[in-house]
């Protein structure tokens, strides 16, 4: 009984039957439409029907399965998100620092970066990619300039958090300005840096297979496009459906595992420090 | 003071000075010789001006349109978020449960989700203008439900140390509890959650109109104006995109402060 209580209370539990239940819905809302409309799988198919259509070995489109198709557009896309994922942020990083370093540019750049937070920059997509001209370089370019804002922001936000008593600890010490900050700086900012990429990462994916969707040049959001126009089997949406939502929270979630990797001792941390908190408060 | 107002003069002007330099390099095709493009594709400051002087009654037809979304979607989601994030408060073992699930609809890509909205409404209306914008107001209203209700919950949930504790030993009931510290606790949370959720609608509703069916709005309009070459125009609709972006976000930084006042500090 004990044992049973146990399961029913973790986390674990609770998501696998709000994901049932998710379930559940679709699959009644499925049947109803199944008995209403004449091509059910172009407003919701069944879920063993998509499942069905990723196994299925029949072609849909130049001698390609479904799956075969999702998967060459997803690592064109994928691979674009990473790299301008990878750029923005280290550009958004090397701002970050120069503005730290830097008051001038801080006051030059900030009202930048918060014009940046408030403009949409995905409906802008259309036009980096009639600048570039090249849709694997708007891909890259959309995606990092997405990732550029959270980064930069939460990285100066970060980088300013350190406790003035520290930074006359370090000036006591006589330390040198590089030292100051691979030392102290950086080292406090890191956690602000991973709430940035942790923002920043779905909105990379989302951001290049939006930008797919512009011109025809084989990405997910290309295929798509196609699949809902009918130039091939509509099951290719469905199941792009299912793994672009797949790799936005993946993305979020290698986030936060390289960010365990990287700060191991942070959540402890943490956690002890809302401990003493408490213990002062009282 | 007069050190202050020194460097508040800076933190005006120097960005000024940025953006003066940057309409300069524009106006006089500089910078289109660093990006290696063109007036045709990046028309110069003067152009997109004449334009946006030149076509008011079309431009106000689709900013109303964009806005009628985009303000719709906002207000529903923003409730029926806070509703979601009342009830997971109210039932905080299933319903903190039930958040995680929904916090992983925040990864969806619109993408994904604005043309499935759009098949499943196709029967709610026999004019393509009403079940379109019906359609955008779902999408809309989706994104800000989830980031309002993951927001609005640690408002509800996050409180000062022993607070919770200080009310049950004044031998608060649960409603008591609920409406003296959950409620205003929730207010900054709520603002923090705006932030986001502002800019997230006008952008949800800019890519919604690539894929609806009834041609109107703003985003629809900067697609479109491409796809015929017409890169002029539609950077007149990008403008107006980016000071719709701006002046909501303006909006929400006055409400804020009236809202917010002293009581809560943000």
């Amino acid at each position: 009984m004990g044992r049973l209580r146990r399961l029913t209370d973790s986390n674990l539990f609770v998501t696998i039957v709000w994901i049932a239940a998710l379930v559940c819905v679709w699959e009644i809302a499925a049947s109803y439409i199944e008995t209403v409309k004449r091509t059910p799988e172009n407003v919701l198919p069944h879920l063993w029907q998509i499942g069905q259509s990723v196994v299925s070995t029949k072609p849909v489109a130049g001698g390609q399965t479904a799956l075969q198709i999702v998967l060459t557009a997803a690592a064109a896309t994928l691979s674009r998100a990473g790299l301008g994922f990878v750029i923005g942020a280290g550009l958004g990083f090397v701002l970050a620092l120069l503005m730290k370093l830097s008051g001038i540019v801080e006051k030059i750049a900030f009202p930048y970066l918060m014009i940046i937070q408030m403009i949409p920059i995905l409906g802008m997509a259309p036009i980096v990619l009639g600048i570039t001209g090249d849709i694997g370089v708007s891909r890259v370019a959309i995606a990092a300039i997405l990732t550029f804002y959270p980064v930069a922001a939460n990285t100066l936000a970060g980088l300013k958090s350190t406790e003035p008593e520290k930074d006359s600890l370090f000036r006591s010490y006589a330390a040198t300005l590089p030292q100051t900050y691979v030392k102290l700086y950086i080292p406090v900012a890191l956690p602000y840096l991973f709430t940035g990429l942790k923002i920043a990462a779905p909105l990379a994916v989302t951001a290049s297979i939006l930008v797919d969707t512009l011109q025809g040049d084989g990405g997910l959001g290309c295929m798509l496009s196609q699949s809902l126009k009918h130039a091939m089997s509509i099951f290719v949406f469905w199941q792009i459906v299912f793994l672009s939502a797949i790799v936005g929270v993946l993305s979020l979630n290698a986030m936060v595992w390289l960010e365990r990797l990287v700060l191991p001792n942070e959540r402890r941390k943490g956690k002890w420090n809302k401990a003493s908190e408490a213990e002062s408060a009282a | 003071m007069e050190q202050s107002l020194r460097s508040r003069i800076g933190s005006v002007a120097l960005p000024a000075l940025f953006a003066v330099l940057l309409l300069f390099l524009w106006q006089t095709q500089l910078l289109h010789r660093m990006l290696g493009t063109d007036t045709f594709v990046l028309p110069l400051p003067r152009h997109i001006a004449q334009i946006l002087v030149d076509n008011p009654v079309k431009i106000a037809e689709n900013l109303r349109a964009t806005c009628s979304v985009m303000f719709s979607g906002l207000a529903i989601g923003c409730l029926l978020g806070y509703g979601i994030s009342v009830a997971a408060a109210l039932f905080p073992k299933w319903g903190s449960g039930g958040l995680r699930v929904i916090g992983a609809f925040n990864a969806v890509p619109i993408v994904a989700l604005a043309p499935v909205v759009i098949n499943l409404t196709r029967d709610a209306s026999d004019d393509v203008e009403v079940r379109s914008t019906i359609a955008k107001t779902i999408v809309v209203a989706l994104l800000c439900a989830v980031a309002m209700s993951i927001g609005a919950y640690r408002g509800l949930t996050d409180l000062q140390p022993f607070a919770e504790d200080l009310l049950k030993s004044y031998a608060a009931d649960r409603k008591t509890v609920f409406l003296k510290l959950r409620l205003p606790n929730s207010v900054p949370h709520i603002f923090i959650a705006l932030r986001v959720i502002v800019p997230t609608s006008v952008i949800s509703a800019l890519i919604t109109e690539y894929f609806a069916e009834h041609v109107i709005g703003i985003g629809r309009m900067i697609r479109d104006n491409i796809t015929l070459a017409q890169y002029a125009t539609a950077w007149a609709y990008i403008v107006v995109a980016c000071a719709l972006g701006i002046a909501s976000y303006a909006v929400l930084m006055l409400a804020q402060r009236l809202i917010c006042g002293r009581r809560w500090r943000i």
